[in-house]
């Protein structure tokens, strides 16, 4: 009666919304999906066939040449060692650069000193700092270490770049956390690291989620740090994919370059299915307490 | 022997003194509270016997140990927060066995120590529970039990009561009484609550902008205040402040009141040979409610008492005792009646006035002027 002008107009404004939210995710799906069909066909097909039309049989032979036996560059061994690269990479920058901005919120939040809030005032240009800027002294740095094209010398300068991140999300989360809990263990009896350890650590869960995914992608997307410090043997997948991609030997491989960028993003794409729940939680969670 | 001395303790955050030098000595097995409204010091004195903040000046000391720079850890403090401040990802049992942990405590005895507190506190039957699945008192109690089981040197107590509703605070309070008496454990106790200083220390030290108004026994603070602040902040209702005048002799001092028939009655002064050189000046009377009640038969002898015809603007029974809104002198005065005698709004009654514990203060400055 008095309702129903008010539930057509709702409705309709309900209905618009799921069309611009289908038109978006339709805009976003669209290039994977093409990926995707692109990369069941054989080059016969991609040449005679329509872009969007569906592959006639489920062909997996771009995705084995892919990863086994297509040539980036001089060599013809597929993705694979660079993927595992990445692996070696990622793992050790994500789990230090965490641990490191864990312990830097701890101090930032709990044990302040003179000059603390500038030094997280200083750690917070560090992150928005362009890449760019960093790149020649970083490779001057690595040089004198020893480190240059060398799979510890990338570890580090992810180390460096990411911990500045890492110790924002981890102070805004500690910062929400009842100050009382860190003085009742000093009054146990407890130190500065049995405190981290034992008490302030466990209950980080959400805030190390959001950090791994974040640092995760970040790095195992990263191509430019990659193609600048990385040597023959060290490169990550993003710039093996690259050099798949610009590598022709007569026609284009259209279907491998789509199998090979498909491998490349899988990684990311199954942490955030994974975890990506909790990322959006851990996010919320600091930003409200914060 | 001292448990706690605060020797001239100062502190200072760079814009003026939040403490401006306490000196407070307590011995073993006493209980301190520290009491004052918000903004007092309180506080910020129970975390520097905590360590948990630093001195600007003066010294603390336990027994006859300087502990003014000593970490928290090394203190031998056990402290029970308002909010708690249970570790939300350890049992119960994990909780109260923290401290024996850190200390390195063989596993089989912080097994016993556990098992001693939570009869104490008789949590048996929450050990293995989360603190997140407890109730507001249960948490007071495992929060206690945590300070027990280390079996410290002095408990700290930061307003333990505050957060619990008002039924549990009275039986929480019975409680951590019952704990002391039977423990003989030296506490220090923060809170606003005169009430709980009343009836759970030995000693209160009375605060206000950072200074110890007053450091006694309840009894002394009741009935013997250093001046008007804390003879209006213990009790309640709370003491009455009646503008009156002195006159009489020398010998035999009194105060002026008007009562409710527009006469002028003299009430004689406990203290008439601290008064005698403030006759003929204005000061404040201070009297408590329960001074001012029905005619009672085996008080009339008393020469400190006199019948007094007042108004009674409002009545509030209780069922114990009926709160009578008087007046006197221009001033609204509270009067604590026996619940049987009859008092009507409006009208005047023949109230009985016993000056015996009655205090003067100085007008302008607050401060006792009749001892």
């Amino acid at each position: 009666m008095v309702e129903a002008p008010m539930t057509v107009t709702r409705r309709a404004a309900r209905l618009g919304l799921y069309a611009i939210l289908a038109a978006v995710a339709f805009i976003y799906l669209m290039p994977v999906w093409v990926m995707l069909i692109t990369s069941l066909k054989d080059v016969e097909e991609i040449r005679s066939g329509n872009l969007l039309s569906l592959p006639s049989s489920l062909n997996f032979d771009a995705w084995v040449t892919a990863w086994g036996s297509a040539c980036a560059g001089s060599s013809c061994e597929g993705i694979s060692s660079y993927f595992w690269n990445s692996f070696q990479i990622v793992i050790p920058a994500v789990i230090i650069s965490t641990l490191l901005g864990a312990l830097n919120g701890y101090v930032l939040s709990f044990w302040r000193f003179r000059g603390s809030e500038l030094m997280f005032g200083l750690l917070l240009v560090g992150c928005f700092i362009p890449l760019q800027v960093i790149l020649l002294p970083m490779a001057r740095t690595l040089a004198f270490f020893g480190l240059a094209n060398s799979t510890p010398g990338l570890v580090l300068v992810h180390v460096i770049v990411g911990t500045g991140f890492t110790t924002m999300f981890f102070r805004n989360f500690y910062i929400g956390l009842p100050q009382e809990l860190i003085k009742a263990a000093k009054l146990d009896g407890a130190g500065f690291f049995f405190i981290f350890r034992r008490v302030v650590l466990p209950l980080s869960t959400p805030i190390i989620v959001v950090t791994v995914i974040w640092q995760f992608t970040q790095i195992w997307n990263d191509f430019l740090l990659g193609i600048v410090y990385s040597g023959a043997e060290t490169q990550p997948v993003t710039v093996a994919l690259n050099n798949l991609v610009n590598t022709s030997f007569g026609g284009k491989q259209y279907n491998v370059d789509m199998a090979a960028a498909l491998i490349a993003a899988l990684p990311t794409l199954i942490v955030y299915m994974v975890a990506g729940k909790y990322f959006v939680k851990g996010l919320t969670a600091g930003a409200v307490k914060g | 022997m001292a448990a706690l001395t605060i020797e001239n303790a100062v502190k200072n955050y760079g814009q003026g003194d939040i403490l401006k030098g306490i000196n407070i000595s307590i011995e073993s097995g006493e209980f301190l509270i520290l009491v004052g409204p918000s903004g007092c010091g309180k506080s910020t004195l129970m975390n520097m016997i905590a360590g948990l903040e630093t001195v600007t000046s003066g010294r603390i000391l336990m027994g006859d140990d300087d502990v003014t720079n000593v970490q928290p850890k090394d203190r031998d403090i056990a402290m029970v927060f308002q909010s708690y401040a249970l570790y939300p990802n350890m049992s119960v049992a994990e909780n109260i066995a923290f401290g024996l942990e850190i200390r390195k405590v063989p596993k089989h005895e912080r097994a016993q120590e556990v098992e001693r507190v939570a009869k104490l506190l008789q949590i048996e039957h929450l050990l293995d529970r989360k603190p997140g699945q407890l109730s507001g008192g249960q948490r007071q109690r495992v929060a206690m039990g945590r300070a027990l089981a280390r079996r410290p040197r002095l408990y700290l107590f930061d307003e333990p009561l505050s957060n619990l509703d008002a039924k549990l605070r009275v039986e929480m309070r019975t409680e951590i009484k019952k704990l002391h008496q039977n423990l003989g454990t030296t506490i220090v106790y923060v809170t606003h609550d005169q009430i709980e200083a009343m009836t759970l220390a030995d000693r209160i030290a009375v605060m206000k902008d950072g200074i110890v108004q007053q450091f006694g026994t309840p009894q002394e603070i009741y009935n013997d205040p250093n001046n008007q602040f804390v003879a209006g902040f213990m009790g309640s209702p709370a003491m009455n402040f009646i503008p009156a005048k002195l006159a009489g002799t020398a010998a035999a001092v009194t105060v002026e009141v008007t009562d409710a028939n527009g006469a002028v009655q003299q009430l004689p002064v406990p203290n008439s040979a601290a008064l005698a050189s403030q006759i003929g000046n204005e000061v404040v009377l201070g009297l408590r409610p329960e001074k001012i009640t029905e005619p009672l038969p085996h008080k009339e002898a008393d020469p400190m008492v006199t019948h007094l015809p007042m108004k009674v603007l409002v009545t509030e029974p209780t069922g114990a005792d009926t709160m009578v809104v008087s007046e006197l002198n221009g001033t609204q005065v509270d009067c604590r009646l026996g619940p049987r005698f009859d008092v009507t709004p409006g009208a005047a009654a023949d109230l009985m006035v016993d000056m015996s514990l009655a205090v003067f203060f100085d007008k302008a400055t607050g401060e006792r002027i009749d001892r």
